[in-house]
């Protein structure tokens, strides 16, 4: 499903990918761990192509399809999806109108039928149950005022009504209390299908007890430095990353 | 009629007869206009609205005229109305059947001089020139008077409209008196084709402890020229909230005067959507004159084509005003590269013990709100389009009238080209 080979990039002229690769296939979940600083959010954001990023080097296929031919929207319509770390406020346009009108434009790239206004009532009503998000939100400005747990919540709701083909969570744990973080993440995995893949970005193995990955991947200083199975994800929570960084270090690829 | 007066346009303005009624108060401004000429942009109040279009005009007296207000109707006031066109009143367009008993809601033509204290809430300084040539020869407008401790459950209409074959002066009195403890709802609109110069006045007293929402919607002709003025005084404990949304006039000036007692509260928001080569200019004068007040200002503005806006918000705290808390901030969004804002706050605090804040803000859209929009599956201009309109819409969200709020709505839509992305709310 994607395909990163040799994926370098950088902001304000700054490297910060480094020659990146991986691949996930459907149905896989993938995380990536690593430091602060890492560039772990950045390729991310290079994926859904965040415009302060410059690609400058590699290839991103997405089902097959270079990704850096299409534009944020056309790869959102395409099916990918972030959940970001901190999401952006909008005064003045609710979050039900936002959410109906991003259903339709992705509804309409695919030739589904839209929703008007009451079908879409019915449609958010049932989502926002998965998420226990509170009617509430859904008639106050988008993210407007919203707490930090608030806001991911409201990720994971437009997560639900746009059912990505990939989707990409930025710490979704950052601001979330315990039981929010188990909520969202059961939401999370109630989304996850055979045809449909997940990528983690997280600093701390907690939130991989409930998504739990097949693979999981250190990105340090803009490279992966290691990839393995879960039990990696246990390892770091033990041993933290330096062990990794030194283990790379004495490979020689730093 | 013997005037000195150094503008033609003045001189033209004021050369019909001087109506009968509230003669010592035409007598005043008629004497303070005699040595006065139009402002130009080397007054420092006048510096980035300049009046030279207007000065080129000659404006006759509006004749009588009839129209077709069907449009204008909103469903929760529809016998709550009175309706004015060209200044006059328009008796088979109003509809005052569903006001409550108690409320005089009327034409100023039929109140009587003596009872009424017009052009007695009191100015800090010499009244604008605006004001004086609607002093001087106003023939109507209306009278709301709210007895103590009443609630007046439907809101109340004031409709300006204006129609004009030739160009014309037009010049709306209002006058409103809300009693101690009571509550009102009002909305003042002012419409309107071809050329016209329209200078409403608007005079507010709010009671002690009493309750004034106003909502102003100005949707003049692109080529009218609207100059209002208004004075609010507030009384302890009373509250004023006030909404100005301009969309019209191909130059328009707002001065909103308000002067708090203690405890008083009052909010003045404005909101400016301007293209082509409109301007809009809105300079307010907030008087924390006791202590405990509170204010909060809320102006934004989007500018598009080659328009430009001004806001210029003064709020002064007297030396014995402790405890104010005054917030002001204005935030404007340009939508094109010829676009112009001119924003100042000004501040002059004279007590110690108080919360003043003010912003400022210049720009075009958010990259970052735009990005998210975009990840989100809307294109570019969608994008675009939904975060100018809710940059307005943050502003109408808090209409409480339904109707005027939805129809206002739409109207932005149109405006931020966002109609096209269907229903919003």
């Amino acid at each position: 499903m994607l395909s990163i080979k040799n994926l370098t990039a950088s902001i304000n002229g700054t490297p910060v990918l480094k020659g990146i690769d991986l691949e996930m296939k459907a149905g896989e979940i993938h995380a990536i761990m690593g430091p602060n600083g890492s560039g772990k959010s950045t390729l991310g954001k290079v994926l859904v192509g965040h415009p302060a990023y410059a690609v400058t080097g590699g290839e991103v296929l997405f089902e097959g399809k270079n990704l850096f031919d299409l534009e944020p929207d056309a790869r959102a319509r395409a099916g990918i999806f972030m959940g970001f770390q901190h999401p952006i406020e909008v005064p003045g346009v609710s979050n039900a109108s936002f959410l109906r009108l991003a259903y339709n434009k992705k509804a309409e790239a695919e030739g589904r039928d839209e929703l008007d206004p009451l079908e879409f009532d019915d449609f958010i009503h049932e989502k926002i149950k998965l998420v226990a998000m509170k009617e509430e939100f859904l008639d106050r400005s988008l993210n407007e005022g919203f707490s930090g747990g608030e806001k991911k919540r409201n990720e994971i709701l437009q997560m639900a009504v746009l059912e990505p083909k990939l989707a990409i969570l930025d710490e979704l744990d950052s601001g979330l209390d315990i039981d929010a973080l188990r909520v969202l993440g059961d939401a999370v995995n109630r989304l996850q299908r055979p045809d449909r893949a997940l990528l983690v970005i997280t600093h701390f193995p907690r939130i991989l007890e409930t998504i739990q990955p097949q693979y999981v991947h250190v990105l340090s200083g803009g490279r992966i430095l290691k990839s393995a199975g879960k039990e990696l994800a246990i390892e770091l929570e033990e041993r933290g990353y330096d062990w990794v960084l030194e283990e790379a270090a004495a490979g020689g690829l730093r | 009629m013997t005037l000195a007066l150094s503008s033609s346009l003045l001189a033209d303005l004021l050369g019909g007869a001087r109506p009968a009624e509230w003669e010592a108060l035409r007598l005043g401004a008629e004497g303070r206009l005699a040595g006065r000429d139009l402002p130009t942009t080397a007054d420092e109040d006048w510096k980035y609205t300049d009046l030279k279009a207007l000065a080129s005009l000659s404006f006759g007296q509006a004749p009588r005229a009839t129209v077709d207000i069907s449009g204008h109707l909103l469903p929760e006031m529809v016998g709550t109305r009175q309706v004015f066109v060209n200044g006059h009143h328009a008796p088979h367009a109003s509809c005052a059947s569903a006001v409550q008993a108690g409320v005089r809601f009327f034409p100023m033509s039929t109140a009587s001089e003596a009872c009424h204290a017009l052009g007695s809430v009191p100015d800090g300084g010499e009244p604008g020139l605006f004001e004086d040539l609607n002093t001087a020869r106003f023939e109507d407008g209306a009278v709301i008077l709210v007895p103590r401790n009443m609630r007046v459950a439907l809101p109340l209409h004031l409709l300006f409209i204006s129609k004009a074959e030739d160009p014309i002066a037009i010049f709306p009195r209002v006058l409103i008196v809300l009693e101690r403890g009571s509550e009102l709802e009002l909305v003042e609109e002012h419409h309107g084709e071809g050329t016209y110069l329209t200078c409403p006045v608007v005079e507010v007293r709010v009671g002690e402890g009493a309750l004034l929402r106003h909502e102003r919607v100005q949707r003049d002709s692109d080529e009218a020229f609207h100059f209002g003025t208004l004075k609010a005084e507030v009384a302890k404990g009373g509250q004023y909230h006030s909404r100005t949304l301009s969309f019209g006039a191909r130059i328009s000036r707002q001065q909103p005067w308000v002067r708090l007692a203690e405890g008083a509260d009052a909010s003045l928001d404005g909101l400016a959507l301007l293209d082509g080569h409109q301007v809009a200019d809105t300079h307010s004068f907030l008087l924390h004159a006791e202590p405990h007040a509170t204010s909060h200002q809320l102006h934004k503005c989007i500018v598009d084509g080659q328009a430009r806006a001004i806001f210029n918000g003064q709020i002064r705290v007297a030396p014995h005003a402790q405890g104010t808390d005054a917030r002001q901030q204005s935030r404007n969004l340009l939508l094109s590269e010829s676009a112009r804002m001119d924003t100042k706050p000004q501040l002059e605090i004279y007590a110690d013990d108080v919360k003043c804040s003010h912003g400022a803000t210049v720009g075009q859209l958010d990259p970052e709100e735009l990005f998210y929009l975009q990840s989100r599956g809307l294109n570019a201009d969608d994008a675009r389009n939904l975060l100018t309109y809710g940059f307005a819409g943050d502003v109408l969200n808090h209409i409480p009238v339904a109707s005027l709020r939805r129809s206002l709505r739409q109207l932005v839509m149109a405006r931020t080209q966002a109609d096209s992305l269907g229903e919003l709310s």
